[in-house]
């Protein structure tokens, strides 16, 4: 399997995660946005490590963001939480508090 | 050049016990000042008392210290800088007079005052003025200093205010004391001139001092100069000879007021809106005085031209007021205007240089004047008790009284032998006094010649008017019949009027007893009293060009003319005295149509009724050229300086305006546009800043792009 067809899978999961973290209105839907383009980067990083001649450095690299992203979502979900306990809406287009 | 030093002569004499007897002198009415005015009942008794017994100190000083040589107490007051200001005291035979007789017919008046307020409600404040006025007269009596005269003068310009305003309720009364305490004022200030310009020549008021330096004074090329020692130097003032007549007149001017002299004796007869018994006190033996007594103290600083100038306003005086006199209807008032009238003698006599002469008539007046007054205030006291609700008349218009010769037959004796005393007949006080005045005032006129014999005659003229216008009162007030009861229409009135209790009629006893001339020597001549032998004339000071004759000289010369003068005096009094008689004896026309006049027709009895007008000329001219002045004064405030401040003020509030419009448009437009240019950038800035997540996550991501782009190509 040609890496080319890796490398697209992975930039149209990640035009979508874009797509879903710019249009979305609920915050919940932008962390899964989220998720999405980081899972397109782990495609990446697990298509590029075929070039590697341990073939490790990409996956395991893969395997941190995994965590991170785990990570992320947690503290991402408690951030959301909490706002919609403060504001009673998780609707980005009303959470603009910092409108200058 | 003299070798005193002033500082010598200004310091302290030693301790002298006689301190404590002055104290005691001025003390005493002060204490009475202070405590009779809070008591009720006991105020006339209390203050009566303490009199009594001031005049008893007076006395006992007058007997222990008359032959004794003069005492001069001096210490200083204060110092301001350099410059000590001293107080003294002088006890001399001229002062122990003086005390005797202050003391003397103040505490009579006290115990008349008993009788004759015992009605009224304010007496405590009356016995309490009275009490200033006596502490206020003994002041000016003791003290040798003229700053202290001139504190003291001032003293009893108030209290004689106060006891002339002391029915204040009574318009009239008020009026009196303002128009007394002005007049008084217009004499002072001349008096303050006079301490002013011989401070200034001589830098100390104490009167000794100024006697002393004013000795070594000289006249130098139109000028009046004094050299002395000040503190071991040598000190040197010269001022324009001028100034030393200017210094003599201008102290008189302080007699002028005080003693009501021509131009200011106007407030003389108004003054009579007091209690009789003050107008008694003040107005004719003691307050009076006080200008004679200062002529005194100054005499020997005197000079010629000041002199001649006392002589000829006391001329003017004399006769003008005996001529006032002549038709006045209130009894009280024809008194007054004798009163000034002998002022006047008094005044010309110090003027001529008699000395003595002046301060006897001084005496003999104050007894005898205080004598007609209290007598006078027995028959309106009298009076007053006759009035009732329905029948209402002035007690001391002459036109209700007549004939009261049988009803008060002593009162009638006090005075009718008080007015032979003024009158100037033989056996009486005031012919011993008013002949030495009259010899002294002819041998003056004798040195002077011309012109000056008019004053000789206006003297002498006044001795007729004099003998004329107390005795149409006598005849009026004592002869004939009771008026009032015609005049009332109720016969029974006259049933009611008595003789004075004997606490009115005891002081005016005393006061007549001592109007006969026995009192002061078995003689008919007054040099040969006790009182002329016991006072010498101070030998005047001043340079001697400037020096007025000395009188002694005068009088040797004229002594043989003393019988002639003598003799034309007691003519003139007769003759005054016959012509009232003849003209108001019961029964005569003018007496039988007395009750009838209203006012004077005839243009020259206006003259005297009026009193030359001069009432009318001080309201019509001087105050209304005043009040002329102070209204052109007012315009010119008014129009010219507040208008010039108005202008400048509106000037300031145009130019205030326009500096406002300068800052509102300029200054503040810069301000606002500096704040306006920020605002509009913030406005630009912040519009980036929408707070919406989503549009910052959509503006990296297209900058991202573009920054690729710029990579890329």
């Amino acid at each position: 399997m040609p890496v080319e067809h890796l490398l697209f899978l992975g930039a149209a999961l990640f035009c979508i995660g874009l797509l879903v973290v710019l249009t979305r209105k609920n915050a919940i839907a932008v962390l899964i946005g989220i998720e999405l383009m980081l899972n397109a980067s782990n495609i990446n990083l697990v298509a590029f490590s075929h070039f590697d001649p341990d073939m490790l450095q990409g996956q395991i690299f893969a395997l941190f963001v995994i965590t991170v992203a785990a990570a992320e979502a947690a503290v991402g979900l408690a951030i959301v939480v909490k706002v919609y306990q403060y504001f009673q809406t998780a609707d980005l287009d009303q959470l603009n508090q910092l409108k200058g | 050049m003299t070798e005193l030093d002033l500082q010598d002569l200004l310091a302290s004499t030693s301790y002298d016990p006689m301190i404590y007897w002055i104290l005691a002198l001025l003390g005493i009415p002060v204490l009475s000042f202070f405590t009779s005015g809070s008591m009720k009942k006991l105020a006339p008794s209390w203050s009566s008392g303490l009199l009594g017994l001031n005049t008893l100190i007076a006395a006992y000083l007058a007997f222990q210290h008359w032959h004794q040589p003069e005492v001069l107490i001096k210490a200083p007051w204060f110092e301001l800088g350099d410059t000590v200001f001293n107080y003294s005291f002088l006890i001399d035979r001229l002062t122990l007079i003086m005390l005797v007789l202050v003391n003397f017919v103040s505490f009579l008046v006290h115990v008349y005052s008993i009788e004759y307020m015992r009605s009224d409600k304010a007496k405590p404040r009356y016995f309490a003025y009275l009490g200033l006025f006596t502490f206020s007269m003994l002041g000016i009596v003791v003290f040798h200093n003229l700053l202290f005269i001139f504190i003291f003068w001032e003293l009893v310009g108030l209290s004689s205010y106060l006891l002339i305003g002391f029915w204040f309720e009574k318009k009239s009364a008020s009026l009196a004391a303002n128009k007394a305490f002005i007049m008084n004022r217009l004499g002072d200030a001349g008096f303050l001139v006079g301490l002013m310009i011989l401070y200034t020549q001589f830098q100390t008021l104490d009167l000794r001092v100024v006697e002393l330096l004013m000795g070594f004074s000289e006249i130098e090329d139109g000028n009046w100069v004094i050299t002395y020692l000040n503190a071991g130097e040598i000190v040197t003032h010269a001022i324009d000879s001028r100034w030393l007549s200017a210094a003599g007149i201008a102290l008189f001017c302080g007699a002028v007021g005080k003693s009501a002299q021509f131009p200011l004796q106007i407030w003389l007869p108004d003054a009579m809106e007091g209690p009789t018994p003050v107008s008694a006190l003040i107005h004719a033996a003691t307050m009076v005085a006080a200008g004679i007594f200062l002529l005194a103290r100054v005499f020997t600083l005197l000079d010629g031209q000041a002199m001649e100038v006392i002589a000829i306003v006391g001329a003017i005086t004399a006769i003008t007021a005996a001529i006032a006199a002549l038709s006045q209807f209130d009894i009280k008032k024809v008194l007054a205007y004798s009163t000034v009238s002998q002022l006047g003698y008094m005044t010309m006599a110090m003027g001529v240089g008699a000395y003595n002469a002046g301060l006897f008539h001084l005496v003999t007046h104050a007894f005898f004047k205080a004598g007609l007054f209290l007598t006078a205030g027995i028959i309106i006291h009298q009076l007053h008790k006759l009035e009732t609700d329905e029948v209402k008349f002035d007690a001391q218009d002459m036109r209700v009284m007549g004939g009261l010769k049988n009803k008060m037959p002593l009162t009638f004796i006090c005075f009718l032998i008080c007015a032979l005393a003024l009158s100037g007949i033989p056996a009486f006080s005031g012919f011993l006094s008013k002949d030495a005045i009259l010899l002294n005032v002819h041998a003056w006129a004798i040195e002077k010649g011309g012109g000056y014999y008019m004053f000789d005659l206006m003297a002498f003229a006044t001795v007729i008017l004099t003998s004329f216008y107390i005795m149409r009162v006598v005849f009026l007030v004592f002869t004939g019949s009771f008026r009032l009861p015609k005049l009332s229409n109720s016969p029974d009135i006259e049933n009611g009027l008595k003789e004075g209790n004997k606490w009115l009629t005891t002081p005016a006893l005393i006061l007549t007893a001592l109007s006969i001339s026995l009192v002061f020597g078995f003689t008919m001549n007054a040099e040969h009293s006790w009182f002329s032998e016991s006072l010498i004339t101070p030998l005047t000071e001043v340079p001697a060009s400037f020096a007025a004759p000395a009188q002694a000289a005068l009088l040797a010369s004229a002594g043989d003319i003393h019988a002639v003068i003598t003799a034309v005096s007691i003519v003139l009094a007769l003759a005054g005295l016959l012509s009232a008689y003849l003209l108001y004896k019961p029964g005569a026309k003018l007496a039988e149509r007395f009750d009838e006049k209203r006012e004077p027709l005839s243009p020259l009895v206006q003259v005297s009724f009026y009193h030359w007008y001069m009432d009318v000329l001080y309201t019509h001219v001087i105050l209304k050229f005043i009040l002329t002045q102070s209204k052109m004064l007012a315009w010119f405030d008014e129009k010219i300086l507040d208008g010039c401040v108005n202008q400048l003020a509106r000037a300031q509030v145009v130019l205030a305006h326009l500096v406002s419009m300068f800052d509102r448009f300029i200054i503040d437009g810069f301000v606002h546009l500096t704040a306006y240019t920020t605002g509009k950038v913030g406005q630009l800035t912040r519009s980036i800043q929408t707070g919406n997540v989503q549009t910052y996550i959509l503006s990296a991501l297209a900058m991202l792009i573009l920054l690729l782009l710029w990579f890329a190509f």
